[in-house]
């Protein structure tokens, strides 16, 4: 059948685009045309939109493959012909079309995704031996920016393997325990039917403890480039339990990182975050790029128990005013405003630019984040701030 | 319902204006009986549109509003421990220790909670609406899952509890986060986007009969200006469908025609929620109302 065919074809290409689609969604697409009117294009788009797409950011490319795929009449005997071998031949038609869905359909000229970098990881075991446990010592109060090459890599896959508790509080679900406001009946029930149903003890619903949700602001300007790269790694294992945890970089414009920051290896989240980020160790506007998370992210800002960790040397070339906005905003909407600053390496820093001013003026406390100790005493250091 | 146009034609008659997509996707719903999500910012009309299908299929609405914390046991059932203990007490003695333990898991002890109340709706079934899905968190998604692919749930003390009519289903988000995609794929997907000026003005007309026809035309063409790609980034939140009507109602109390500056300053309130962009439009009132 070749409709079959066809959406067999469309369902690879959509895949091909990052659309999730499996076999059992063709399935379905196919039951659903059953019941759509075929003369008319826009419900069969539309019947095969609610059962192939999931994702509202998946729409624009199902819309250019659909179109490109189901042309419109080109038969009058037809209603509208199934082509989807014409796919190819209009490839650069339309330059407007998203990249996704023309690297779809150019499958034939699709590379893999690039391999992770298997040499480092044979060259691994030989650089820890370098370090003798003197030099570990050193390198443990080195500030990031003094390190060579060697030392960096070696200090990045020590950063990664800081273990941390993060931040918690008391949830919503609850535990069998001792102490608490309501009965935990289920088990008053098991303990009374043990002992003939005589009630001896009353064990009660305790409130369970749940990590707080972070959002992750990393400024990825060229002065923060030796410091990002490191504090993105520390920060993807470090943070890893978080049960809600958003990520946006923030150059000349903000890019989210979210899903990058959901791959469980650090070294593909920095391959891909580094693919995202198209202003990555250019300058920095801090403002505008906050303006831009409260204004096309700010459902994301939910929780006013939101632990903000804002990663910037406060070195900001947009206008203070506008920062000062921006970042009242910010506190608006979320629980502790924290800045992480590498500035910090400097024993007397004071927040005397423009930006920092500001920064200072707003956030809830400052912590440093130039070398492994600082980040060491990091996970610490917010338990106790948010336990105020 | 046999075709799309039925579906849309049912829904109007309710005082509810889809468009063809959002009939579609309800549709096949229907047809393939499948759980329907619904994503879009708030007050485009989706929880709107599970009470406007209630009337239609003539369904009992059994609503969940989750939140966060939310748990099995205020989302399918729960044993009604006091009742069981003072059985459990009263036969103490005088029955065997196994019938007693039976006596206790009967399901006049289960309190139903949503999920179970719809499941066990008689034909013609319940309409079972899971609101603001993406409020619980990920755990409480994992519950939903066998009920979404086999609209049936297992009680370990009774087994498993099969539809007795299929549900309909429908689960809204706001997409304060992303919902898993096992739960996707149990689902058929929508996003519902602000209508735009044509049904805009359909709802009005419908919602606010009172208000003269120019009126409503004139409420209609400021709030698609207003969600327009010239303003939009103006403001931080975006007025929903229920701000429109709220706002055309408030006109038409006010004793207004038509619209001015001034009173579009003054009623900003009724659009917008948040302080910076009630300042933004009382300021700009002049130059929104501007023809374009």
């Amino acid at each position: 059948m070749p409709v079959a065919d066809n959406l067999l074809g469309f369902g690879r290409a959509l895949r091909r685009a990052g659309v999730p689609v499996d076999s059992s969604r063709i399935a379905l697409a196919q039951q659903a045309l059953v019941w759509v009117d075929w003369s008319r294009r826009g419900d069969v788009s539309d019947a095969l939109e609610a059962v192939l797409v999931s994702r509202q950011s998946d729409r624009e490319v199902f819309h250019e493959l659909f179109a490109r795929f189901f042309q419109a009449p080109v038969n009058a005997g037809l209603p509208w012909s199934l082509a989807s071998s014409g796919a190819d031949t209009q490839g650069g038609e339309v330059p407007q079309a998203p990249q996704r869905a023309l690297d779809a359909l150019a499958s034939a000229v699709m590379l893999p995704p690039a391999p992770p970098e298997s040499q480092d990881q044979d060259d691994e075991p030989a650089i820890d031996a370098r370090f003798s446990a003197s030099q570990r010592a050193h390198l443990q109060h080195a500030d990031f920016r003094t390190l060579d090459a060697w030392e960096y890599r070696q200090v990045e896959r020590w950063a990664r393997d800081i273990r941390s508790a993060m931040p918690t509080q008391p949830g919503r679900r609850t535990r069998a325990g001792t102490r608490g406001a309501q009965l935990h009946w289920p088990r008053a029930l098991r303990e009374a039917a043990r002992l003939e149903g005589e009630v001896v003890r009353l064990p009660k619903r305790t409130r369970r403890e749940q990590p707080l949700p972070l959002l992750l602001l990393i400024d990825v300007s060229g002065s923060m480039e030796r410091y990002t790269r490191l504090l993105m790694a520390f920060l993807h294992a470090a943070t890893r339990q978080a049960r809600r945890r958003d990520v946006f970089a923030m150059g000349t414009g903000l890019t989210d990182l979210s899903t990058a920051f959901r791959h469980a290896d650090t070294d593909r989240m920095l391959a891909e975050a580094s693919r995202r980020i198209p202003d990555f160790a250019g300058g920095t506007r801090l403002g505008p790029a906050l303006q831009d998370l409260l204004r096309g992210h700010g459902r994301r800002l939910v929780g006013r128990r939101t632990v903000t960790l804002l990663i910037t040397d406060g070195l900001d070339t947009g206008e203070p005013q506008v920062l000062d906005a921006a970042l009242a905003g910010l506190k608006r909407h979320t629980g502790r405003l924290l800045w992480l600053n590498p500035m910090l390496r400097f024993g007397g820093y004071q927040p005397l630019a423009r930006g920092a001013r500001v920064l200072h003026r707003q956030v809830d406390a400052m912590l440093p984040v130039h070398n492994l100790e600082s980040l060491q005493s990091l996970a610490q250091t917010l338990q106790r701030l948010l336990q105020v | 319902m046999t075709s799309i146009d039925d579906l849309i034609q049912a829904l109007q008659a309710e005082g509810y204006e889809p468009d063809r997509r959002l009939a579609t996707a309800v549709f096949l719903a229907l047809k393939l009986q499948r759980p329907l999500l619904l994503e879009g910012e708030p007050g485009v009309g989706k929880t709107e549109l599970a009470k406007a299908l209630t009337r239609v299929l003539q369904r009992q609405l059994i609503r969940l509003q989750c939140y966060d914390g939310m748990e099995l046991r205020e989302a399918l059932y729960e044993w009604n421990y006091a009742a069981q203990m003072l059985h459990m007490r009263a036969a103490l003695g005088a029955a065997e220790p196994d019938q007693i333990e039976r006596e206790v898991y009967q399901p006049r002890y289960l309190i139903k909670r949503p999920l179970l109340q719809a499941l066990q709706t008689p034909e013609p079934g319940a309409l079972l609406l899971i609101d603001e899905v993406d409020r619980a968190d990920e755990p409480f998604e994992a519950f939903l899952l066998e009920y979404l692919g086999e609209y049936q749930v297992s009680i370990p003390e009774l087994g498993t509890v099969q539809a007795l009519a299929r549900p309909v289903t429908i689960l809204t988000s706001n997409r304060t986060r992303d919902l898993h995609d096992a739960v996707k794929r149990r689902c058929l997907y929508h996003w519902m986007d602000y209508p735009d000026r044509e049904r805009e003005l359909a709802i009005v007309r419908r919602q606010v009969p009172q208000a003269s026809e120019a009126l409503s035309r004139q409420v209609a063409q400021v709030l698609a200006r207003l969600r327009g790609p010239e303003w939009a980034d103006q403001f931080q939140r975006h007025p929903g469908i229920a701000e429109t009507v709220e706002w055309s109602r408030a006109l038409v109390a006010l004793g207004r025609q038509s619209i001015d500056p001034e009173v579009l300053a003054q009623t900003a309130g009724l659009l917008y929620k948040q302080r910076e962009d009630i300042d933004t439009l009382s300021q700009a009132a002049a130059s929104v109302l501007q023809p374009a």
